[in-house]
């Protein structure tokens, strides 16, 4: 006897009546953030999918046409929660390229480590989706510990804990407090000495290798066509990073390998983040060594009335989950004529998903959406 | 493939008709026409530029135009296009690129819900985020949003107090 044919998926395939619609978020304890995918269900297995956007959506880019330069940057790391600063930086780094400054060296430095020490706050809370989407949820509760220890330190530095509004035109906003590097450093050991746990709790888990192994599968070159970026471009094999490629702040100065893996899975992607995590320690390491003396941003007058002039450019960063761009319009006044964000969860979180979601069993969806770290904000913006 | 560069980039595209300028040493503008951007964007796909980060809308309606932007980007060369096709304000349509990139279909009724510009070819520009919408394209700029929020949430001033 054939038991596939008499399981439930099978006979309520064949009478319509038995599909259901099952909203997948916005209150699903799964789903990032105020986003939604509509699944059509057949048993626990997905037939069809529609993205249920807008809940999320403020207006930012119009908001950001009625406000001044600086008082933007307010608005700016609100479009991805967890890994702020990349915002903050790309739109900086636009308005910068349309008024032809360039930023004081020390200042390029604070900004790559703020930038990494968001990009460790990101990765940590992507550790902790990976364990508490598996249902696995001690690495949650220890990398929402570990994280606490970096808001601690961007606390001392910035004045906030999840937005810090740190950069600015022309730089950042203040030197570094005495004392800070020194405490960096010692996080970055303390941080460091948990990776071993990390890795036996989850990395190295049968379980998880069991669960994600094979799920969501992109190849080479679907990912590079499909406009797919960061760690989930680098997980299917492709060596890009716009690090490397079109350097900005002080990646320049800093010696580190674009890491890549060839596996383009689930699983793949969750070593990627373990490994870019170290890479991550090593980058703020070097930073903290090398960061020379000097002024920490240039004097544009009074910001409040900050004029830029009239030009356009695209300035993008390199985030935690990809390509962060932002697209900027000035016609010489006092506020932008336009800015457009380039979110990179938008080809996962719309495209992927019409993909990979279809076949694939209820229980898996959030620990594929966090494995191609789906941000819903950023497109949903 | 040999490496080029914004200047040999520049010439060759000259050569086919296209105006553009340089933004950095990894990056430049382009200006195509409504007529025939489409097979442009395919040339350039062929030479290596296959990553279309984004699409989005500009209103200059001082000049009663829209401008569609295309940023496209070569992983090989590591250039930067800011790729803009100008349309009239009064008949905003314009060719799709849903056949070059799979994920333009969403950008694209990203651009058609905000600004109201229609993509011939692209089957589905269905709202993706608004609901119920039928005000103008909010991202247009003769959209008023104090107005329209006095209109859907009465003029209340300081929280609703008197």
């Amino acid at each position: 006897m054939n038991f596939n044919s008499y399981s439930l998926t099978k006979i309520a395939k064949e009478d319509k009546d038995t599909t259901y619609d099952l909203f997948f978020g916005p209150n699903h304890p799964g789903m990032h953030g105020n986003f939604g995918y509509v699944l059509d269900m057949v048993g626990t297995e997905i037939n069809s999918v529609r993205p249920n956007a807008g809940q999320l959506h403020r207006g930012f880019e119009k908001l950001m046409e009625q406000r001044g330069w600086v008082q933007n940057l307010t608005l700016v790391p609100r479009i991805c929660v967890m890994d702020p600063d990349p915002n903050e930086v790309a739109y900086c780094m636009s308005v910068e390229r349309i008024m032809g400054v360039e930023i004081p060296e020390r200042a390029k430095y604070l900004r790559t480590i703020t930038l990494e020490m968001s990009r460790l706050t990101a990765y940590l809370l992507a550790i902790g989706g990976f364990g508490g989407t598996l249902g696995h949820y001690t690495p949650t509760h220890w990398s929402t510990a570990d994280r606490d220890l970096i808001m601690d330190m961007f606390e001392w530095l910035t004045g906030g804990r999840v937005y810090h509004i740190y950069n600015i035109p022309g730089g950042v906003r203040s030197d570094a407090p005495e004392g800070f590097f020194d405490k960096l450093l010692e996080v970055m050991d303390a941080l460091e000495a948990r990776l071993p746990d990390y890795d036996s709790i989850l990395f190295e888990n049968p379980i998880v290798h069991k669960r994600l192994k094979g799920l969501g599968y992109v190849s080479k070159e679907d990912a590079r066509k499909t406009g797919l970026s960061g760690p989930n471009l680098r997980a299917s094999g492709n060596a890009y990073d716009v690090r490397k490629d079109v350097p900005y702040a002080a990646y320049p100065y800093l010696d580190f390998e674009i890491i890549t893996q060839e596996g383009g899975d689930a699983l793949t992607r969750a070593l990627q983040i373990r490994l870019e995590y170290e890479q991550t320690i090593n980058l703020i390491r070097q930073a903290v060594k090398k960061i020379p003396e000097g002024d920490v941003r240039l004097n544009l007058g009074l910001l409040g009335n900050l004029k830029v002039q009239a030009g356009e450019a695209y300035e993008k960063v390199e985030s935690s989950k990809g390509e962060f761009g932002y697209y900027i319009v000035s016609d010489g006044g006092t506020k932008p004529y336009r800015v457009s964000v380039r979110g990179p969860s938008l080809p996962a979180g719309f495209l992927w998903a019409q993909k990979h979601l279809p076949t694939m069993k209820i229980d898996d969806v959030a620990a594929w959406m966090g494995s191609l770290s789906i941000c819903p904000p950023d497109f949903d913006k | 493939m040999n490496r080029i560069t914004v200047e040999t980039l520049l010439q060759d595209l000259a050569s086919r008709g296209l105006n553009g300028e340089k933004i950095s040493e990894q990056q430049i503008k382009v200006f195509a026409s409504k007529d025939n951007f489409v097979n442009h964007l395919h040339y350039l796909q062929t030479i290596g530029f296959e990553h279309l980060a984004n699409i989005n809308g500009v209103d200059y309606i001082a000049e009663n135009e829209f401008e569609v932007v295309y940023q496209v980007y070569s992983y090989e060369h590591k250039i930067h296009i800011v790729f803009k096709v100008r349309i009239p304000r009064e008949k905003p349509v314009i060719l799709t690129v849903v056949t070059l990139w799979e994920q333009a279909q969403f950008y694209e009724q990203e651009v058609h819900e905000f600004y109201g510009i229609y993509f011939e070819g692209n089957k589905d520009l269905s709202h993706l985020f608004l609901e119920n919408w039928n005000d103008l394209p909010p991202l247009r700029k003769d959209f008023n949003t104090e107005e329209f929020s006095e209109k859907l949430f009465g003029s209340k001033r300081h929280g609703g107090g008197k």
